[in-house]
């Protein structure tokens, strides 16, 4: 088999990083055994020869949001179409793989990590990459303006010394074990112009794709970079992405033939392709969030630790896969992937369907008698919130659903104004542990939706967050109590992981996904 | 004197006798027996509902999307409750909000219709009032309210009776304006009667007809609005089903379980053609 040039460009730098420190020479080869996993898994279809050219048609349910590109990913990404990050992980982990940094050192004391940076890449106005502009996109995701859900990370960056045009150490204020999550997640956009993009008129970066035409609430045309660092990389022309607000038509655009990649459904959405042989579902191991039960811990009774594990035992997860989810997800307690450094079986069967034992627990706390509590939820999706209230039902557990708008749902997450119970999707659970509870509203330790407290959670947390080796054991057992915390806590009940798949046509090749869920277009191609 | 009084009466008499019964002999046409037939049956399902099955509508099991059986003779939906069961309480649902929500649309639209020919500027406001209703389609109305209210059967109910108030208020002003001018009103006026007998007692039974009409068409749009504003997420509130909420339900299965969508469109179709009918027939007997 011939080895793609994205993967002889990633051997190349396995002797790059070989040659540092020992700290970054063990991450840099587990990034190559990834590469190679990578190369094993690649289809059948690949060995035939990718095709150049052609137009990939993506309809998705959900616009960009242009305001919004520093914040967080939208349903089909442009992160890694139209910009490029520092580093990536490897499929089915948390291993870095060199990106525009080719190789990285952290310093003993884990407060500094020094990049080398590629020296042949340009933005695609023409201006050539360097360690300015890695101090640019840190300090963008900094600006509370953009409102970045790793800002927390961001922040724990304090200095920047330039070596050399592409040479940088970052100074850290403490040593920080998701700093290649930040990395995963923080995009390289010309700063010249990033005023112009987040108003969605000039979208500049270093990827495979050139922003060319946005239509609001319709489409988007991307084309491709002639000048792409990676050789003979995009294959493809061109992608255009456009706007399906509706699943059903979502999958009649694919059924159809006017769409090769359908963006944003559900498990239970894509039940009609199913059986259907002339598409794929694409499932990537990274999951795509959770479905989970929030808990107001300031309402009484839900300040009672053996209440909130009371719903815990009532809800029947695996009910909500098989019928809400459609079987596209995992039943667990915990909020982990499989993919997780810290997933264990045990976590997530830890609190198994028992009525009897949350009747139990709920008597033992003194409300025996039954609870009558109201339960919100987001109107565009009422089958987990009808399951759940049917379940706390059954061991006395009375719930009043309250619809909420989308908008309204945000608003009233974000000012902690959500009612007694609510239930909702969060992600941020596939990166390194400590991103989950540091990045992700529900879980932050400094102040969360659920209104919960507790200096021990918090200083778990910064254990968690603070290790200078995120794979040495003492991480490991840092984020293992963490996992512990939050199950023994249950201000958050995690009902299941949801399983990220996505249906395209079956001439579509080797599309991917990097851990944020943003589409990777760079080695995709169209079959004859 | 006396003698052209009882002349008179057997004249007066027969038309009085006919009029009595307009509604019921439009009703006896066969457009309005097969409208009474159609709503009878939808109501007396809805009314008999908790006779006709054994499961309650929210019950769920953990057979989801079964096809049509003995047990479930629609099947299930996508979190195991029984579709029957739900169209039948469906149907109640439907009937609670729109026979709720048309007569206080009625009651507002006729209230506002008398203020309205009390004085020329509250006429003004009032129409103007009428216009701003009128010119906001019944879901972006409905997603107004819902904005304000918060989604629920309260909240369909103050929609339904928004929208259908400008119709009443408008057709009882028109018909008061045009009977005050008639001979019979000019001859109560020459007779003594004040202006609140003058309405109450003259032109009020007498502008009733095109009302009852209304009610029937204002029931059957009840439906249609109810329906939509579920099937967008901003009616009923789940878990209890209504016939929209349910159609909602079945968009995504309609190549896999069409028999999902079929029975609460079954009879949302029924209740809408019938209620139709009845105004149909209605409108033929009150003009003859």
């Amino acid at each position: 088999m011939s080895v793609s040039p994205a993967f002889a460009d990633t051997l190349t730098r396995r002797r790059l990083v070989q040659g540092i420190g020992a700290g970054a020479a063990l991450l840099g080869l587990a990034g190559c055994r990834s590469a190679v996993d990578q190369d094993k898994a690649a289809p059948a279809g690949a060995q035939a020869g990718p095709r150049r050219g052609g137009t990939l048609k993506v309809a998705t349910l959900a616009d960009l949001t242009p305001a919004l590109l520093f914040t967080q990913g939208p349903i089909f990404s442009i992160h890694r179409l139209v910009f490029n990050t520092l580093t990536r992980y490897a499929p089915g982990g948390l291993d870095p793989q060199p990106e525009l940094a080719t190789a990285w050192q952290i310093a003993p004391d884990g407060k500094a990590i020094t990049l080398t940076l590629r020296e042949d890449v340009t933005f695609h106005n023409g201006r050539p990459f360097t360690a300015e502009d890695v101090v640019f996109a840190v300090r963008n995701l900094q600006n509370p303006q953009r409102s970045a859900q790793l800002r927390a990370t961001a922040l724990a960056v304090t200095g920047f010394d330039i070596d050399s045009p592409h040479r940088i150490t970052l100074r850290l204020a403490h040593p920080v074990t998701n700093i290649f999550d930040l990395f995963e997640f923080m995009v390289i956009s010309a700063k010249e112009s990033v005023e112009d993009a987040v108003l969605g008129r000039n979208v500049v970066g270093t990827g495979p794709f050139v922003w060319k035409t946005w239509t609001p609430g319709t489409s988007l045309v991307l084309e491709r970079n002639p000048r792409y660092w990676v050789p003979e990389r995009p294959y493809l022309d061109a992608v255009e992405i456009r706007v399906v607000p509706q699943p059903d038509a979502l999958i009649a655009s694919l059924r159809s033939g006017q769409s090769h990649l359908a963006a944003g459904l559900g498990g239970r959405d894509i039940a009609p392709l199913r059986e259907d042989k002339a598409f794929n579902l694409r499932e990537y191991d990274q999951g795509s969030g959770n479905i989970y039960l929030g808990v107001n811990t300031s309402v009484a009774p839900l300040d009672d630790k053996r209440v909130r594990q009371a719903l815990s035992f009532a809800v029947n997860r695996d009910r909500i896969v098989k019928q809400a989810l459609g079987g596209y997800g995992l039943a667990s307690a915990a909020p982990w992937p499989k993919t997780s450094p810290v997933y264990t079986d045990a976590d997530a069967n830890r609190y198994p369907y028992d009525p009897t034992r949350a009747k139990a627990l709920l008597a033992e706390a003194g409300h025996g008698g039954g609870l009558d509590l109201p339960l919100a939820f987001l109107s565009t999706a009422p089958a987990v919130a009808q399951m759940v209230q049917f379940d706390l039902a059954q061991v006395g557990v009375k719930t009043t659903l309250e619809p909420l708008d989308p908008a309204k749902f945000q608003a009233q997450l974000i000012a902690q104004t959500m009612p007694a119970l609510w239930t909702g999707t969060h992600g941020f659970a596939s990166n390194q542990p400590a991103t989950l509870a540091v990045s992700a509203y529900p879980f932050n330790e400094a102040k969360n939706t659920s209104k919960f407290t507790d200096p021990q959670y918090t200083e778990i947390v910064q254990r968690a967050w603070n290790q200078t080796d995120a794979r040495s054991a003492a991480a490991k057992a840092a984020y293992a109590e963490l996992s512990q915390a939050l199950l023994d806590r249950q201000f958050i009940i995690d009902l299941a992981v949801l399983t990220n798949v996505q249906p395209a046509t079956a001439n579509l090749r080797d599309v991917r996904q990097n851990r944020y869920n943003a589409t990777v277009l760079d080695d995709a191609y169209l079959a004859g | 004197m006396t003698a052209a009084v009882v002349t008179k009466a057997p004249v007066v008499a027969a038309p009085a006798k006919r009029a009595r019964n307009p509604y019921v002999q439009g009703l006896l046409t066969p457009r309005g027996i097969t409208g009474l037939i159609v709503v009878g049956l939808v109501v007396l399902l809805g009314l008999a509902a908790p006779l006709l099955t054994s499961y309650a509508p929210t019950f769920q099991t953990s057979n989801a999307l079964l096809q049509p059986s003995g047990e479930h003779p629609l099947g299930t939906d996508e979190i195991g409750r029984d579709l029957w069961s739900r169209v039948l309480f469906g149907i109640r649902t439907d009937l609670i909000v729109v026979v709720s929500a048309v007569p206080l649309g009625a009651l507002a639209g006729c209230l506002l219709a008398l203020v309205s020919v009390a004085s020329r500027w509250a006429d003004v406001l009032v129409q103007r009032l009428f216009d701003v209703v009128l010119a906001f389609p019944g879901l972006i109305l409905g997603l107004t309210v819902t904005a304000v209210l918060g989604a629920g059967t309260s909240t369909v109910i103050v929609v339904i009776a928004v929208v259908e108030a400008p119709a009443f208020g408008r057709m009882l002003r028109g018909a008061i304006l045009s009977h005050r001018e008639r001979e019979y009103a000019l001859a109560a006026r020459v007779g003594g009667a004040g202006p609140a007998r003058l309405l109450v007692r003259h032109i009020l039974p007498n502008a009733a007809d095109p009302l009852v009409v209304q009610i029937a068409v204002s029931l059957s749009i009840a439906v249609i609005v109810e329906g939509a504003m579920s099937f967008i997420g901003i009616g009923v509130r789940p878990p209890e089903p209504s016939l929209g909420s349910i159609v909602s339900g079945s968009v995504m299965h309609l190549q896999d379980h069409p028999i999902y969508a079929i029975g609460p469109l079954v009879a949302i179709s029924a209740f809408v053609l019938g209620l139709n009918l009845l105004a149909e027939a209605l409108n033929k007997g009150v003009r003859r």
